[in-house]
């Protein structure tokens, strides 16, 4: 292992990563197409699945495309000694990328600020008075980034609290939309993130049409905006009912 | 100590789950005497394991292996180093083992387990100590150019016999990878084939590549391990959580496909083994390696077919 550290440093990969994939110029008569051949208004596929990891009081797998994610709920478990009294219990999130999670190694992107964008999408959520004095730890774990890693990270993390039986007001679903030249994409993948002229990420409880989260990104118009939001909450209340599914399905499973 | 004395009777009041909190020594004891585990198993056998190759699209090897709940994600990333003087004609591997606090209730963000580094190091001890891979192997382009492969390994769910699972999903992600076909540009790095015809296109002649015939990595007699825990007299295999955490002692016994020793450990504890103990584990080993390497076969020939 003597060379190990030495070599480290030194070492590259071989694919060009150097130079970003230059952006397709913008045609403003015809349609933009898509890197994996999807309508603009299309989603990706998604997979959602409660159960994935046997020593968590809840989790879940979340796979929409190439990104993949579990996230783990541990508690509600007795708080840190430090912490004060509280009426309320307490959130603790915490995001971490894989190394192998980005196509060259060691370019995973900083997941503090991921960490702290979970808990406020999530805290409004979470009916904190049920579990005065302790705290529930959500962990996610990204396993392979493929584009839109914070909306599916938080959908993923509401799966899985409602799996550890955490009383909710409502399920969280999120999805983001890139707006490249005058299209609006839903669901982006990293090439359309890297060359996006802005974004906007809606997080919202779908049975109770409230926002808990909402981020707009770059340069939009009024209109775009409106329409931008139209989109996301209607892909909202979709992934909502596909969520939904999976938890009823993984409580009726064990009965047959 | 009425309460000690008294169990046995408390027993058949209490409900088995809280029995099994309050005195997990003696709900486990009490089977062993029956020759069974909680989980249903004989003593010596491994819980079922399953293998998946391919399981990351964004490494050059990967495999997901899964022994009983127990599940290990292993991914291998190739880059392109400069050998050093010493061996010019060698490559490197570099292997890190991670508990991410996904997989355990015990790990807290910021603060690593204390059994990651130790079963790190047994890792990247055993897997270059075997002589699976011939560093020769990751030779590009001799006193210029090797592959550094680094070999990351993520716990996603911890329940027991963690160096075991890791390291079938470290073997098995060596047995997956796949080299990509790579050529020297004219600044003297090395570019992927498909990369350097696709951004030069007809303007430059085509490069030969300086690989063509290493695109699967030649694996000799691959490791595999068994641990097993030792408890007074009994021998169990392939422990889970709870059994490592309450039970005296165990034993890593790593062999490789011919049944030659690779590595043995018994880290402490305040359990001795006796050399017979240690016989009747080899021999355990020895089963669990004819299975293990099957299973490994069938996931190869699983992922040929597709």
């Amino acid at each position: 292992m003597a060379g190990k550290s030495s070599a480290a440093a030194a070492t590259y990969s071989p694919s060009l990563t150097g130079q970003r994939k230059k952006r397709p110029p913008i045609q403003t008569d015809s349609e933009w197409v898509r890197p994996d051949g999807r309508g603009l208004h299309q989603c990706r596929p998604a997979f959602l699945k409660t159960g994935a990891v046997n020593s968590a009081s809840g989790s879940a797998y979340a796979e929409f495309g190439n990104t993949k994610v579990i996230v783990s709920v541990f508690g509600p478990r007795e708080s840190k000694k430090a912490m004060m009294y509280s009426n309320a219990g307490r959130l603790n999130c915490n995001v971490s990328y894989t190394t192998f999670a980005s196509p060259v190694r060691g370019q995973t992107p900083e997941a503090k600020d991921l960490s702290s964008m979970l808990h406020k999408a999530l805290e409004g959520a979470i009916i904190l008075k049920s579990f005065p004095k302790t705290t529930v730890d959500v962990f996610a774990l990204v396993l392979e980034s493929g584009g839109g890693d914070l909306p599916v990270i938080t959908s993923c993390a509401s799966l899985a609290l409602a799996d550890a039986g955490i009383m909710l007001y409502d399920m969280v679903a999120s999805v983001s939309v890139s707006c490249i030249g005058k299209n609006l994409l839903i669901d982006p993948v990293s090439e359309e993130e890297s060359y996006q002229d802005g974004s906007l990420m809606i997080t919202c409880m779908p049975s109770r049409n409230e926002v808990t989260q909402m981020t707009v990104t770059g340069e939009w118009s009024t209109t775009k905006i409106n329409e931008g939001m139209q989109l996301c909450l209607d892909a909202c209340s979709k992934l909502g009912k596909i969520m939904r599914s999976c938890l009823k399905e993984a409580a009726s499973g064990p009965q047959d | 100590m009425a309460a000690a004395s008294g169990t046995n009777d408390l027993s058949s009041d209490m409900e088995l789950d809280a029995f099994r909190r309050l005195f997990p020594l003696r709900f486990h004891e009490r089977h062993l005497l029956e020759s069974i585990r909680p989980d249903g198993r004989p003593l010596g056998r491994a819980r079922d394991t399953t293998l998946s190759l391919g399981a990351v699209a964004s490494a050059n090897g990967s495999a997901l292996a899964k022994i009983g709940c127990t599940t290990m994600l292993a991914a291998i990333k190739l880059e392109v180093m400069i050998p050093i003087a010493e061996a010019p004609d060698e490559g490197c591997i570099a292997i890190d083992f991670h508990m991410p606090p996904i997989c355990s209730p015990l790990i807290r963000p910021g603060r690593p387990a204390e059994v990651a580094p130790v079963i790190s190091k047994q890792l990247s001890d055993t897997i270059l100590s075997s002589g699976m891979i011939d560093l020769k192997e990751l030779c590009l382009v001799s006193g210029k150019a090797a592959w550094m492969a680094y070999l990351d390994i993520y716990c996603l769910d911890a329940d027991g016999a963690l160096f075991d699972a890791a390291l079938l999903s470290a073997v098995a992600a060596f047995s997956h990878l796949q080299i990509p076909v790579v050529s020297l540009n004219d600044n003297g790095r090395i570019v992927l084939m498909s990369e350097e015809n696709g951004e030069n296109g007809g303007s430059m002649k085509k490069k030969e590549p300086v690989n063509k015939e290493k695109i699967k990595l030649k694996l000799n007699s691959q490791p595999f391990s068994l641990t097993c825990v030792l408890h007074k007299n009994y021998i169990l295999a392939d422990p889970t959580f709870e059994e490592e955490s309450i039970m005296e002692t165990y034993l890593t016994i790593t062999l490789d496909t011919n049944f030659q020793l690779v590595s043995l450990n018994k880290p402490g504890g305040p359990g001795l083994a006796s050399t017979s103990a240690i016989q009747d584990c080899i021999i355990l080993a020895r089963q669990r390696v004819k299975e293990l390497q099957q299973i490994l076969n069938e996931a190869i020939s699983d992922m040929e077919v597709d």
